[in-house]
């Protein structure tokens, strides 16, 4: 769902960087409070899997592809929306300028949608979940509506724009990520049990200090 | 960075690279969500809600899919350096915001 260049105008871009500039200013808040010595490698690898992920689109029905964006899984691994927002920013920043996937203007509105909301639906949905359905399904589901959630922000920001109508958007955009979700829970999940099994001290679900509130 | 970083990064780093050398092959080249619902407007391919001027070209286009769409080693090529330059900047970015004691 990366919004190229030419969607959406100079004058709305400017409003989807000031939202960017916002989120970075709390994310490194967050960072300087919280993200240890011994995340730094994980941050760094994640934004890595991210970008090498989203060069692999799946395909799904009605003749479209769609790939991972991963930003409920960064907020989860975290525990905090946050890490999502630096994470897509460096890898949408570099996607942008050196591969033209997504645009340059565009980058406010894609970490908006990709990183705040992906990260903060897939986040407080695996919270609300968790205790009844466990971790793992929480996740999953989690990562299923972010990817959902962000389609329909996009498709609504794509209205707002002018580039198309939110009457043929907002149904294209849910019903093709209903599908490219699944693809999004399941490599989530896979991603989380190979952490939590090679190295829980990795997630924040796993800190007692984070046990009180996550 | 004690030896269990070192694998952690060091597993990352090879199952991004075995994804970059399948993605050219394996990967579905038919339009993603968003250009697929733009096809479903019936935008033109070309589509800009405005001119936009001054943005500088991209190294390689579309993973170097746009500008050499047979040739898969230089879109591998493309893929892990943008891999290797993601683990950087990633890494750099959270030394400089990381938790100040």
């Amino acid at each position: 769902m990366h919004i190229p260049d030419g969607f959406i105008p100079i004058t709305q871009c400017i409003v989807y960087y000031i939202i960017l500039i916002v989120a970075l200013y709390f994310s490194v808040r967050w960072a300087r409070n919280n993200l240890d010595e011994k995340r730094i490698p994980l941050l760094a690898v994640l934004a890595a899997g991210i970008f090498a992920i989203m060069s692999m689109n799946m395909p799904i029905p009605f003749g479209t592809s769609g790939h991972m964006v991963g930003g409920a899984l960064v907020a989860i691994v975290f525990l905090a929306p946050e890490a999502a927002v630096l994470v897509f920013t460096v890898v949408l920043l570099i996607q942008a300028l050196i591969f033209g996937d997504g645009g340059i203007t565009a980058l406010g509105a894609n970490v908006l949608n990709m990183a705040i909301i992906g990260g903060f639906v897939g986040l407080y949905t695996f919270k609300g979940l968790k205790g009844f359905v466990g971790n793992y399904a929480a996740a999953g589901i989690g990562a299923w509506l972010a990817t959902v959630m962000a389609a329909l922000a996009c498709a609504i920001e794509m209205g707002i724009a002018g580039t198309f109508p939110m009457n043929i958007g907002i149904p294209s955009m849910v019903l093709y990520h209903f599908f490219i979700g699944i693809i999004e829970a399941v490599l989530t999940v896979i991603v989380l049990v190979a952490l939590d099994k090679f190295r829980p001290d990795l997630l924040a679900w796993n800190d007692e200090s984070a046990k009180g509130d996550a | 960075m004690d030896k269990k970083d070192i694998t952690l990064i060091a597993v990352a780093v090879v199952i991004c690279i075995v994804i970059c050398a399948l993605s050219p092959y394996i990967a579905s080249g038919d339009p993603d969500g968003l250009e697929k619902s733009a096809e479903d407007a019936k935008l033109p391919e070309d589509f800009s809600v405005e001119e936009i001027k001054g943005i500088p070209d991209a190294i390689f286009p579309d993973y170097a899919f746009a500008n050499a769409p047979d040739n898969q080693l230089l879109q591998i090529v493309a893929l892990v350096i943008g891999t290797i330059v993601t683990l950087g900047l990633g890494y750099a970015v959270a030394e400089i915001v990381k938790r100040r004691n």
